[in-house]
Parts: C-alpha cells; structure tokens; sequence
C-alpha cells in the first residue's frame, strides 16, 4: 500500500453569523479562542485556502473547523472540522 | 512553643533592591506576565491611596495614579528567602517555610541548646541579621497572630494552652488572619459581605454553621479561631545542588534549549549527586528584560536519563515570558539511588524488536495487511495538518 495522510479534515455542518461560526455539528458554540488564514500552494493548480477557527463547544471541549476558500467569492467549498 | 518570623513585603522588598526603596514611595508589585492583572505587595504609601495586595491593575491605577510598578524577581526572591530559612536552620530550628516572608518553627527542641524560649527567639533574630516581626503562641495560627499584631522589636508571646488565654485574645484580632493559609483565604470575601470582622464573631457561629455553608475550609476557619492548628510541616534539610549557565545569544527557542541540555549534563555529572535520582527541580531564568522567572518541576517518577529530564524541562522553559540571559536548574529533592549499570549485551531490544515484530505479524494474519502501520512525520511544521504525518507500511 501506498503512505496516507493522517488527520484529514471531515466534513461539519457549521451555522454561523456574522461571519464566524455559532454552532458546530449540533453544538453551540461557547467562545471563540482563534482565527487564522492558511494559504499554501498558490503557485499550483491545486492552491488551499483556508480559514481556521479554534472554538471552545458548550460541552468545553476545544474544535478546530476551518472553512474552505478555495471556491473563492461567496460560495467556497464547505466546512471542516480536523485536529489542530 | 510555636514561633512565627513574620518580614513584611517580603517580595516587594527584594524585587525594589532592599527597604530603603520603599521608603515615602508609593510601590507596587506588577503582576507576572501570564497571570491575573491583579498587583501583588505593595507598600505603605501605596496603602495610604487605599491601593491593596491583590487589587485589579486597572483599579490600582486609578487609586494612585503615581503608583509605581516594580518587576517581580521569583530568583533573587527564591534565593533571599532560602537564605533566611538557612539562617533560622543555622541555629538548630526545624522550619516551616510557609511563603516568602513567612516561617515557623517549634521551640521545644531548643532549650536544651538556648537555655529557655526566650534564647531560642533571640537566636533567631540575630541569625536573621535583619527586621523581623515575630511572635509566640501555642499553635502556628496563634503565633502567626500575634507577629502580625507585634510593632516592635519585642516578640508578642501568647502563653498557655490553645483554650484559654490565646482564644480570649484571638476573638478580638481581625478575621484577615484567615488570608495566610491557603485553605482559608478564599472565605475572606464571602465573610467580609456577611459582615463578620473578627475571629470571635466567626467562632461564635459555630463549627456545623460554618461546615454547612463552606464545608470543609469553614471547619478549618473554625478550628483556627478557637486558637487550634495542625502541627508544623518542617521542611527536609537538603544539601543544594545547582547550576548556572549565562546563555549568550541562545536566549530563547532551540539554542536555548541546547544550553539546558549541557545545564541537565553538568548537574548529572556532579560527584555531590552520589548516583541518587532527581525527585524535583527548579528551573529558573534571568529575564533580558530584567526581573526574573521560575518553575518547580516535579517528575513522575525519580529521574537520571538527561534525555527524559530534558524533555519534561523543555515543556516549562516554552513558558519564559522573555529571553533569557542566564539558566538555572537547582535540584530541590533527590530520589534514591538508581542501578546505572548497564548489561554487556544489549539483549532486551533485540527481544523487544521480536516480539513487535511477531505482534505485527499476528495483527496482519487476523485484520490484513493494512492493520499495522508506522506514524512518520514527514513534514512536522506544515500550517497544514493533514501534511505533517503519513501512515507508512511497516517493512516486514
């Protein structure tokens, strides 16, 4: 078999308002701890944009989502929730 | 009989450069970097604008607007303190070192050596070789009480049993005093809002009273007004073993941690050491931009791999909240001796490489050849995380 990946993102069904994440798979969101912008291999054909979002749930536990920009404009490619 | 030696600002009074510093200034402990904003000690003309130990940084500022932040310095504080523990050890006390400027001892063993309690004080005092308020009482909370009522010279000794006098003079003093011990000082609030002022109001509630509103550290608060206490925790009298290297430009990340790993391989290479473990250290740093920073490091188990040392160490040195210009690690408890001996043959590798080697092979023959594989960080520092470790097929 071939080497694989660890950690790869999956796929979140986030609600957010005003501009940033409220709820995350059905958990409300607590507080916002971080935000950070991941931009990487722009020089490629297959550039990742991402914006991470480090969040603490209402059931104190820590999330990591980040949602994908890649699409560009107002319609990029979804949510994400990975290990930080 | 207990004796208290009380030094007031203790703190504030290393880290300002000696007494005179805070003499008609208005001073003030800044709070530590990653802590609450809350100002540590402070002096008298800081009290007098009404600005108080543990205050918010805000408020303090807005009482006194001349009030003076001083850099806490926990090293020289660390150290002018362990000197003051030496030198009350130096005349045969066993000592408990509460905090910083707060320690008691038993004077019970030393009329034999200083004729009565009175010569064991005085000692004491000249031991000290500075200021010191101290006081005598039956048990650690009554001596505490009177060094904090004592402003002279003279020591404040409360004579008799616990029951007695102690308690009829214990009833009037304010109920502050529960702010010395940790396990009481977070009533302090709740009975200031309750209006309870003095150590004979809180005793008059009663001991259920107390239990049933602050379980068991009103129990405590109970015990402690009516003149009881535990027994002194006196502290093991150790021979200190530490090491100091000045870092250069290796002030922080990497090179930094190269410096601790020599410091680790030094303090091991000590002939003082004798082969025993290290239980506890402290590692603590001079701060480029003064002041000074410092953390107990406690191991799991007593430790004399320098590699493990160095890596428990290497997790508290990524909290310095600054570049440092010098290192330190001090050994606080030693561990017994370990068996460093080695065997001439290396033979448990080779049978531990076997036995995961036929683990591996047990796993593949139930689950398939992908149930086994290796974790390898291909590229630890990726922003991304999915690109820092692949799972690589284990070579049969």
């Amino acid at each position: 078999m071939a080497a694989r990946a660890l950690n790869h993102p999956r796929p979140a069904r986030v609600r957010r308002s005003a501009g940033h994440p409220v709820e995350v798979n059905g958990e409300a969101v607590e507080s916002l701890r971080e935000s950070w912008l991941v931009e990487d291999r722009w020089w490629t054909a297959a550039p990742l944009r991402r914006r991470y979002w480090e969040l603490v749930g209402e059931r104190g536990r820590n999330l990591v989502v980040f949602h994908d920009l890649t699409g560009g404009g107002d319609a990029p490619g979804g949510w994400f929730v990975q290990s930080p | 009989m207990v004796v208290c030696v009380y030094l007031p600002r203790f703190e504030l009074v290393v880290a300002a450069g000696g007494p005179q510093a805070l003499a008609g200034r208005a001073l003030a402990l800044a709070p530590l970097i990653s802590s609450e904003q809350r100002v540590g000690e402070v002096s008298g003309a800081a009290e007098a604008c009404g600005v108080a130990a543990g205050m918010a940084l805000g408020e303090a500022l807005a009482r006194c607007p001349d009030l003076v932040l001083v850099s806490p310095d926990p090293v020289r504080v660390a150290e002018s303190w362990e000197a003051v523990v030496r030198s009350l050890e130096s005349v045969g006390a066993a000592v408990e070192a509460e905090r910083p400027g707060l320690a008691y001892f038993e004077t019970d063993g030393l009329r034999g050596i200083h004729g009565s309690d009175d010569g064991a004080i005085a000692a004491a005092r000249q031991a000290l070789g500075r200021p010191a308020r101290i006081g005598g009482g039956p048990t650690r909370f009554c001596a505490l009480a009177g060094a904090q009522a004592v402003r002279s010279r003279r020591p404040l000794i409360l004579d008799g049993p616990p029951s007695q006098e102690a308690r009829q003079w214990l009833a009037a003093r304010p109920v502050g005093l529960l702010g010395y011990r940790a396990e009481t000082e977070a009533l302090l609030e709740t009975l200031g809002r309750l209006g309870v002022r003095t150590l004979g109001e809180l005793a008059g509630l009663g001991r259920t009273v107390l239990a049933d509103r602050f379980g068991a550290a009103g129990v405590i608060a109970h015990r402690l007004a009516c003149g009881e206490d535990s027994r002194l925790r006196v502290r093991r009298i150790e021979e200190q073993l530490q090491e100091t290297l000045s870092v250069g430009d290796a002030s922080s990340g990497s090179a930094l941690r190269r410096v601790l790993d020599v410091l680790v391989g030094r303090l091991l290479a000590r002939p003082e050491r004798r082969g025993r473990t290290l239980r506890a250290v402290t590692l603590s740093a001079r701060l480029l931009t003064g002041g000074g920073w410092r953390e107990r490091v406690v191991f799991r188990q007593a430790l004399c791999d320098p590699e493990r040392i160095g890596l428990a160490l290497s997790l508290r040195l990524q909290l310095l909240p600054a570049p440092a210009s010098a290192l330190r690690l001090t050994v606080e408890r030693f561990g017994p001796p370990a068996n460093e001996q080695s065997a001439l043959l290396d033979q448990a590798r080779a049978a531990r490489a076997a036995r995961l080697r036929e683990a591996i092979a047990q796993v593949r023959a139930v689950a398939g050849q992908d149930a086994a594989l290796r974790a390898v960080c291909v590229d630890p520092d990726s922003r991304v995380p999915e690109r820092r470790v692949m799972l690589a097929p284990i070579p049969e």
